[in-house]
């Protein structure tokens, strides 16, 4: 699925990279550890955290993540914005909490994992 | 929703000695900072995190939280387990994701902490 | 070992001083509360165990005398051997004396020839009887500012023990302790065990030593002020705002000072929490107050904390609060907490 069509579909609010949306997305990561997400975090994924320093770009595009959404309305710091800027990565927000936008993302269709349909 | 059922939709065992089957759950939140957790969960919720120290039960303790379900495998230190059976919470681990665990849960009608006024 | 005075420190048990009471006029204005209708029951427990336990249910009971007889070197080994201030003095049975270490450090002073005790020490004792209500022994030892009074058995005049604040405030607790039940909780009315209080002015006050960096014990202080507000009776909601807006501070303190203390003063009508560190100082306090701002290092956020919600969090919890901070120095913070309303009388901006 693409990028764009879940910000479309969950109302979410791009911050930078409106241009980088054709992403293709294969399934939500949530987590708001950074070694979690370098260790477990599949390439393409989106990443669901509430973190918003600029470390989560730097992780993101070592791991070719699909994009970040930002959740409970909080928004991403200045820095972290014009990092994502120059790597063309999407960050999106939502007020939505984490538990909430899974929900929504699983019945989108996005659950289990590339390797493993259990999503184990 | 009873933390039965959520540990059969989960795939989850209990650890520990606090295996209250029919504990009613209202509400869930899935997060590892510990902060934002204070600050957003409501009493009676079941935390779905991917942290498995102390603090976490140290924070089910302070914000009344009904039981703690550890996603992608996390085992808990001893020191931790036995943390929480003196305060008398229930745990849970799951090999799920937190995003599958979430999503499994929503499907099944558990809404979120925001959502439940 | 008593668990909640083990979990909140120490302990202290004060007097406020407001009250120009002479001798005694305490217990003459304030009887026992005449109002004993089972739902008036449950309120007024801290109040009613401060009139019904005796000080003989709460003091020490093993106590290390000496006699008139022994002598004043002597005394220096029994007081530096058991770590204690002084000793009664005691014959055939009869306390006809105490020696503090003032009256020793007054024999050093004066050349610390050796010497029976009953040439050194004070004959004229002020005593309390095993029987007396332990509202009185409260009141003694503010009025007087001693730490301990012997106790004496009525009848024969025999001593049995010695009691200080830190024994009846370990016996109110492990005596809670014992009479609490979890439905209890709500249907005190936290308002009311106060007004209780008001009328003697009594306030608690829990002080709790932090160590940086000591993870396994974080948080233990915040459990157990949450414990012991539990047992006081007060408000479930307002429990969980004093426990959660304590437990941030609390890992402030761990995360970034090399010490620190928390200190809570439970007052009729509201909770003070003031928790002072010695650690970096914050240098930009209106910034740190934002939401999300954080200097944390990325091990402090991989542990959870640190992603800049802890102060906004405590802000949330509180009716009020204060932070000031000098780099180099340290932080003071300063909650409070309105025990008569349940919900916050300021939001987080």
């Amino acid at each position: 699925m693409k990028l764009g069509q879940i910000v479309e579909k969950l109302h979410l609010e791009t911050r930078v990279a409106v241009d980088a949306l054709d992403n293709e997305v294969n399934n939500g990561y949530v987590s708001d550890l950074l070694s979690d997400v370098l260790a477990n975090a599949e390439k393409g994924n989106l990443w669901i955290t509430l973190q918003i320093h600029p470390n989560i770009v730097a992780i993101a595009g070592m791991k070719e993540l699909a994009g970040i959404v930002i959740i409970n309305a909080r928004e991403p710091e200045e820095e972290t914005i014009s990092k994502a800027d120059q790597e063309r990565l999407p960050i999106m927000v939502s007020s939505m909490s984490a538990f909430e936008l899974c929900g929504k993302l699983y019945a989108l269709g996005l659950s289990g994992t590339k390797d493993n349909a259990e999503g184990i | 929703m009873t933390l039965n059922e959520i540990c059969k939709i989960l795939q989850a065992d209990f650890i520990g000695d606090v295996k209250d089957l029919d504990k009613e759950i209202k509400m869930a939140c899935g997060s590892d900072l510990m902060s934002d957790v204070l600050s957003f969960i409501k009493a009676d919720s079941l935390l779905l995190t991917g942290l498995a120290n102390p603090q976490v039960v140290r924070t089910a303790e302070m914000a009344g939280i009904a039981g703690i379900c550890f996603v992608r495998g996390k085992q808990p230190q001893p020191g931790t387990v036995k943390l929480a059976e003196e305060k008398k919470i229930p745990l849970l681990t799951t090999k799920l994701s937190m995003h599958e665990s979430c999503g499994r849960l929503y499907r099944e009608g558990l809404p979120g902490c925001d959502e439940l006024k | 070992m008593n668990p909640v005075a083990d979990c909140i420190g120490k302990v202290y048990l004060a007097v406020m001083s407001s009250n120009n009471s002479k001798k005694d006029s305490f217990t003459a204005r304030r009887k026992i509360p005449e109002r004993r209708k089972t739902d008036d029951l449950k309120f007024t427990k801290v109040q009613e165990l401060v009139y019904e336990l005796k000080i003989g249910d709460a003091m020490m009971q093993k106590v290390i005398t000496t006699t008139p007889q022994t002598s004043m070197s002597k005394l220096r080994e029994i007081l530096r051997d058991n770590r204690i201030s002084g000793t009664p003095v005691i014959e055939n049975g009869r306390l006809v004396g105490i020696v503090s270490i003032e009256d020793f450090i007054k024999w050093l002073a004066e050349g610390a020839q050796d010497c029976p005790i009953k040439n050194k020490m004070t004959t004229n004792v002020k005593t309390m009887y095993a029987d007396e209500p332990l509202i009185h022994a409260v009141s003694k030892l503010d009025q007087t500012g001693f730490g301990r009074f012997p106790v004496v058995d009525r009848q024969s005049k025999k001593l049995v023990g010695i009691i200080t604040k830190g024994h009846i405030i370990e016996r109110l607790l492990r005596k809670m302790e014992i009479d609490y039940h979890e439905e209890e909780i709500h249907r005190y009315r936290a308002s009311h065990i106060f007004e209780d209080i008001i009328a003697d002015k009594v306030a608690l006050t829990f002080r709790t030593y932090l160590k940086g960096g000591d993870f396994d014990r974080a948080g233990e202080a915040s459990s157990g002020l949450k414990k012991t507000l539990e047992r006081l009776g007060i408000h479930p909601q307002i429990v969980r705002r004093a426990a959660i807006a304590s437990y941030e501070a609390e890992m402030n303190v761990i995360i970034y000072a090399e010490s620190g203390e928390i200190s809570v003063e439970v007052q009729p009508g509201e909770i003070h929490i003031d928790v002072t560190d010695s650690g970096p100082g914050i240098p930009d306090v209106q910034k740190a107050m934002q939401p999300g701002y954080s200097t944390a290092a990325e091990w402090v956020r991989e542990l959870g904390f640190g992603a800049g919600m802890g102060l906004v969090n405590i802000k949330k919890c509180a009716d009020d609060m204060e932070l000031t901070s000098s780099p180099g120095k340290g932080t003071h913070l300063k909650i409070r907490i309105d025990i008569r309303t349940t919900q916050p009388q300021t939001k987080a901006g």
